[in-house]
């Protein structure tokens, strides 16, 4: 459990000192080659310690973020299974109105498929699908060779797939969470949910928020730092900016969703009472939590599909975007003000007027962009040249579904229509025209990108069959919600007038499941019987991964690509990779001058031009070729495996008590072996020598000056800024909630308190001393000023150790004593295991600053010196709040 | 906003701009426009949609392949930004208009005037169970899974939940409401007509979620006048079973016996009802009822709890 907040600063700092220790010396090395650039050849990169793709290895120790990207996308189709198996049992179940215990499913049987389809579609499904497309094709578009963190990247794969093989399991420990995908509370604690599985759903959610919380920082550092020159970001291809605005909503949202899950499982771990019945205005707390991260969840879904609708339309229209930086400007606001619609979803709590005026307000002004959006992508259509190929048939049927959903979504915007239908099929009806038409446009994507990724075309008939049977199975199965949509949400026992309408929603799931049968065989059969694909499969692209070969060789490019000049060229790279692109291209002749990608061909441009163009970035040129980068490190999956079995054997765990006999044994030693190989892999992972790709190649605003760790240390920090505030403003509400002043703080006596913010303060002024001492190079300084660090440090946690061990033997008080004495040891709690961290963290550079480490380069210590004041910062705000007010 | 609500009254006249009346009125009023206005817009763009799609295909081969994107070029927009803002200001100028007209019947639902010479509107408490409904009279008195109110009076219904989050709606009479485990909720109905209803849980509260329905009965007015005096006399209604609790709630009872006449104020907050209503629920909150009525209410619900798993 402690290790989820902390996976972003353990990693990234070690990754950090490999590579940044690293690279500048990579550099130097390629300048001693006479800076003779090599084309980036597929096979010889294979050479450094990557398997090919053929061999099983290669998959479990892969980083490259083509590799990852096809690993999401084949285990999230994979979820989608899961999930769909899911609603066809429910489908099943509503086939007539059930009476109690009739039907194929009982009634618990019933709740738990409707909680982990929910679950499973928005998270593990939706979401990674999306990034599998973002894997792969970000950085191809950016100019990138790899994430900035390509072990990160890894890492978040495997801590996906490891809370889905957690989820999965929890089936089998006595049922799965069964209290819906909103998980509202009080239902989600164990006195009504009290499954060891209950616990497992819980806690792999929080895992997959971890995996996200890794893969948004690293996604942010690598967007932000690492485009190729010209790329600005109002240059950035469509698909590009989604997903740079799902990261950015990512980052914050799910800080807030893991904050809710840390309380709530320390309710249901460790017995506290924050969503306790008979608490403090808990259930309310859960739903603000939970939508502060569920309505941003929305466009984080959606958004990636309208990229791909974005790219998608301007490819097989031949047309570009209609109002292009209106667009944009349309989905910065979208997810600016997707953090203040929120309770929209809480009509019908005991919210007053003014704030349901309010969020009617924000909910309606969100809306609006959105038909900026939709208007956009039709006109683009106006005197284009419109190919209905697969992709363009998926697309332009997601929008199709999505303006239906929007419409539909006016209505629950009206308040008064949204009191009445809330909790209803409408809902359902409303937001699966929303999602699910979000996931055609997805769909769409995947075959567009399919001949890149695998290099042969998919069967077109094949594909427009899956079209015409998803198209008619979607609106069979989901149109008829809203002519039934008084049935009441997740009630099998509905008005027997209904039954029609549900039996044929029933036949429409079917039939939209069946279509994927098709799509599977279709993409399973092409990849080895398809026609091979060149490049550029399909004309009129504009982006930059259809300019390489199709799949892409290990670290993508040619040459560096640069857009210095108006249009992409791969700089320093051999003209006869360049050239391939326009011979094999068909249309070469249709795209006129064909300067598009020819730096080789300098027959168009001034000569001189040219070269000064070249020696301008030489410089990037070099530093962007990591000959030795590194490919390979299995440390990433050890991770998943370790975290893996550590929360399978803590869902064993329950009111802090471990389950009885056998099963608890099992459970117990669960959670020690997934412990030890958690840390073991993480320090593994520290230790190893990794090369990743360093940039900049051009454009980085706006981070030009920080570092790639740095940076990526900043927006970790920032997460874990909104994981404190949550915690705080869940501490404040539940105060408030319970009249303020009737709570006085739970330590009696303030000293303790006071003499840990001293030595925190301190801790904090011995860091900036080693990072001194580090930069004059002074050894002795450095490991003097972290051991003292450490010193200081432990007298922090010794003294927090005597303070609640008073608490606890002399007046009684433990963590689930009440509400006021839960969020007292759970929130100096999260800040306590904080510290823990960092001073791992420090035990860890003393070793390594014995060894000499950081005198030439003293940049991990400045970033655990960040993590480390911040630390010290959240104190300052925990002191007053928990010990004087 | 009342003031503004009177001021577009007056000035459309008493056609109504913001329908008034019961929920199911105001309600229905709203969702036909939406609808009509919804399917309306929904047709013309995806027509307008689907005839650009057919119209630009490309075997019909339009337009001219001057200027169609290349490969590698830096992307910029492809122009037309009239066209889309007069499109874009048209849908806003729809959606805010069709929002801010709704946002006066909210203010009208949120709280109706009260009909003139009306009496004080009955007070229900409605108090969620795992799995099934208690509605506490003002007398204190509770029935179970059964709600009788009169018709064509106002109900204002308190609800909240003994334990986990539910939510309490009356589909046909468009009266829905969280019920929130320590927190009370406001709603209210008007029954023009007289009948049964039936009440359902939307929000997934357990197993028993899906059978989680109370019967809606709304009966005249001097039917009900009769049913209410009636309850706690266990032979005077079959349905209301738990009746031999009144003895702890006779002063509450006694308060709300005599309802003070309703001045201009609007009715929900007279003064005496709420002090009653709080009175009652300060009573109820901490317990159900009556301590001795509660595991007899869980003894029969019990055999619809299950608890199997798969």
């Amino acid at each position: 459990m402690t290790d989820d907040p902390t996976d972003g600063p353990t990693a990234p700092t070690d990754d950090g000192a490999a590579s940044s220790g690293e690279t500048d010396h990579d550099a130097e090395r390629a300048r001693a080659d006479g800076g003779a650039l090599e084309v980036a050849d597929g096979h010889a990169q294979d050479e450094h310690a990557m398997p090919p793709t053929s061999s099983l290895k290669r998959w479990f120790v892969t980083t490259n973020h083509k590799d990852v990207g096809l690993l999401y996308i084949a285990t999230s189709l994979s979820f989608l299974m899961l999930g769909g198996v899911l609603a066809l049992l429910m489908r099943a179940q509503l086939w007539v109105p059930r009476a109690p215990g009739t039907g194929p499913l009982s009634a618990m049987a019933y709740n738990q498929a409707v909680s982990v389809h929910g679950l499973v579609m928005v998270f593990w499904f939706l979401s990674p699908f999306a990034f599998g497309f973002a894997n792969y094709v970000v950085p191809l578009q950016m100019g990138a060779k790899d994430l900035a963190f390509p072990r990160l990247n890894a890492l978040s794969y495997w801590l996906y797939l490891s809370s889905g093989v957690l989820l999965f399991v929890s089936f089998f420990q006595g049922g799965t969470f069964a209290g819906g995908w909103t998980m509202y509370a009080p239902l989600n604690l164990p006195a009504f949910t009290p499954s060891v599985g209950g616990s497992a759903a819980v806690l792999a959610l929080m895992l997959f928020v971890a995996s996200v919380t890794v893969s948004s920082v690293n996604f942010l550092t690598t967007m932000h730092r690492m485009r190729a020159e010209g790329l600005t970001l109002r240059r950035l291809p469509l698909f590009s900016w989604t997903i740079l605005l799902t990261v950015w909503m990512m980052l914050f949202a799910f800080a807030a969703l893991l904050a809710a899950l840390l309380l709530l499982s320390a309710d249901r771990l460790l017995g506290t009472t924050y969503f306790a019945v008979n608490g403090a205005n808990g259930a309310l707390l859960w739903t603000h939590l939970f939508w502060f991260f569920g309505h941003p969840e929305v466009y984080i879904v959606f958004f990636p599909a309208l990229g791909v609708m974005a790219e998608v339309f301007q490819t097989f229209t031949g047309r570009r975007i209609v109002g292009r930086k209106w667009f944009i400007a349309a989905m910065v606001l979208v997810a600016l003000q997707s953090f203040i619609v929120w309770m929209h979803h809480m009509f019908l709590t005991s919210i007053n007027l003014e704030i349901k005026t309010l969020f009617m307000a924000t909910t309606i002004g969100i809306s609006l962009p959105f038909d900026l959006m939709v208007f956009s992508l039709i006109y683009t259509m106006v005197k284009g040249k419109i190919r209905f190929k697969t992709p363009f048939l998926f697309s332009f049927g997601g929008l199709l579904l999505f303006i239906l959903g929007g419409i539909t979504g006016v209505f629950l915007g009206a308040v008064v229509l949204d009191y009445e239908f809330r909790g209803t099929y409408w809902v359902v009806a409303h937001f699966h025209y929303v999602m699910v038409g979000g996931v055609t446009a997805l769909i769409g994507g995947l075959y567009y990108w399919y001949p890149k990724m695998v290099g042969r075309m998919y069967d077109e008939f094949l594909g427009k069959v899956h079209f015409a049977l998803y198209f008619v199975g979607f609106n069979l199965l989901y149109f008829p919600m809203f002519v039934a949509w008084e049935t009441p949400r997740r009630v099998f026992d509905y008005d027997p007038g209904m039954t029609a309408w549900h039996q044929m929603a029933t036949v429409g799931a079917v039939v939209l499941g069946a279509s994927f049968l098709v799509m599977i065989y279709n993409l399973v059969t092409s990849a080895y019987r398809g026609e091979v694909a060149d490049e550029d499969p399909w004309n009129y692209v504009t982006t930059a991964e259809w300019a390489v070969s199709s799949p892409p060789p290990l670290e993508n490019f040619p040459g560096l690509p640069s857009y210095a000049r108006g249009t992409l060229e791969f700089l320093g790279g051999s003209s006869s990779a360049l050239k391939t692109v326009d011979d094999d291209a068909p249309a070469a002749a249709d795209r006129g001058t064909g300067a598009a990608t020819d730096g080789g061909a300098p027959a168009t441009l001034d000569g001189s031009e040219a070269l000064a163009a070249s020696a301008h970035t030489a410089e990037e040129v070099q530093a962007g070729e990591d000959h030795h980068a590194s490919h390979a490190s299995v440390w990433p999956f050890l991770v998943g495996v370790g975290a893996l079995l550590l929360l399978l054997g803590l869902s064993g765990f329950t009111n802090a008590t471990w389950s009885e006999g056998a099963m608890g044994t099992a459970h117990q030693a669960s959670t020690g072996v997934g412990a030890v190989v958690t840390f073991g892999a993480l320090v593994g992972m520290a230790r190893e020598q990794f090369v990743g790709p360093s940039g900049p190649y051009g454009e980085s605003w706006p981070f030009e000056k920080v570092s790639n760790m740095k940076t990526g240390m900043w927006i970790f920090l920032v997460s874990d800024v909104v994981l404190f505030g949550a915690f705080i403003g869940a501490y404040v509400f539940l105060r408030f909630s319970s009249g303020w002043i009737a709570w006085e703080p739970i330590p009696d006596n303030v000293v303790p308190g006071l003499i840990n913010t001293y030595l925190l303060l301190t801790s904090s002024f011995t860091v900036i001393l080693a990072l001194e001492a580090a930069e004059r190079e002074s050894r002795g300084g450095v490991v003097a000023s972290l051991v003292a660090t450490v010193v200081l440090g432990l007298g922090f946690l010794g003294n927090k150790a005597i303070e609640w061990e008073h608490l606890f033997t002399d007046k009684g008080i433990w963590i689930d004593s009440g509400i006021r004495e839960s969020t007292f040891f759970v929130t100096t709690g999260l800040h306590a295991a904080h510290v823990v961290v960092g001073l791992l963290i420090t035990l860890y550079l003393i070793l390594r600053a014995w060894n000499g480490a950081y005198l030439d380069d003293a940049a991990p210590v400045e970033h655990f010196g960040l993590y480390w004041h911040f630390v010290d910062i959240v104190w300052l705000f925990l002191f007053p709040l928990f010990y004087i007010l | 906003m009342v003031t503004l609500d009177t001021f577009v009254g007056a000035v459309v006249g008493p056609a109504q701009l913001v329908p008034e009346g019961s929920r199911a009125v105001v309600f229905r009023r709203i969702y036909e426009v939406f609808l009509v206005l919804g399917t309306a817009v929904g047709v013309i763009v995806i027509a307008y949609m689907l005839w650009k799609a057919w119209k630009y295909r490309a075997s019909a081969d339009h337009g001219d392949d001057a200027d169609r994107p290349q490969l590698g070029e830096l992307p910029s927009g492809g122009g037309g930004g009239r066209k889309l803002f007069l499109s874009f200001s048209l849908s806003a100028i729809v959606v805010v208009s069709l929002i801010s007209w709704t946002y006066l019947t909210l203010l009208y639902v949120e709280n109706p005037e009260p009909v003139q010479d009306e009496e004080e509107p009955l007070t229900v408490r409605v108090v969620g169970h795992s799995f099934f409904w208690e509605f506490v009279y003002p007398n204190g008195e509770s029935v179970n899974d059964q709600l009788v109110v009169p018709e064509d009076r106002h109900v204002r219904l308190v609800v909240t939940s003994e334990d986990v989050f539910h939510n309490f709606g009356i589909p046909e009479l468009r009266a829905k409401s969280d019920a929130i485990p320590g927190q009370e909720t406001n709603t209210w109905l008007l029954a023009e007509e007289t009948g049964t209803y039936q009440a359902n849980c939307y929000e997934l509260c357990g197993p028993g979620h899906s059978h989680m329905t109370a019967t809606v009965q709304v009966v005249s007015q001097s039917e009900f006048q009769s049913w209410y005096q009636g309850m706690g006399n266990e032979s005077a209604n079959d349905t209301a079973a738990a009746m031999d609790e009144n003895v702890t709630a006779n002063d509450t009872a006694s308060a709300l016996a005599t309802p003070t006449p309703t001045g201009p104020s609007p009715a929900l907050t007279t003064p005496a009802a709420s002090s009653a209503t709080t009175a009652a629920s300060t009573q109820a909150l901490p317990a159900p009822p009556t301590p001795t009525a509660a595991p007899a209410r869980h003894a029969p619900t019990a055999t619809r709890h299950h608890p199997e798993v798969i």
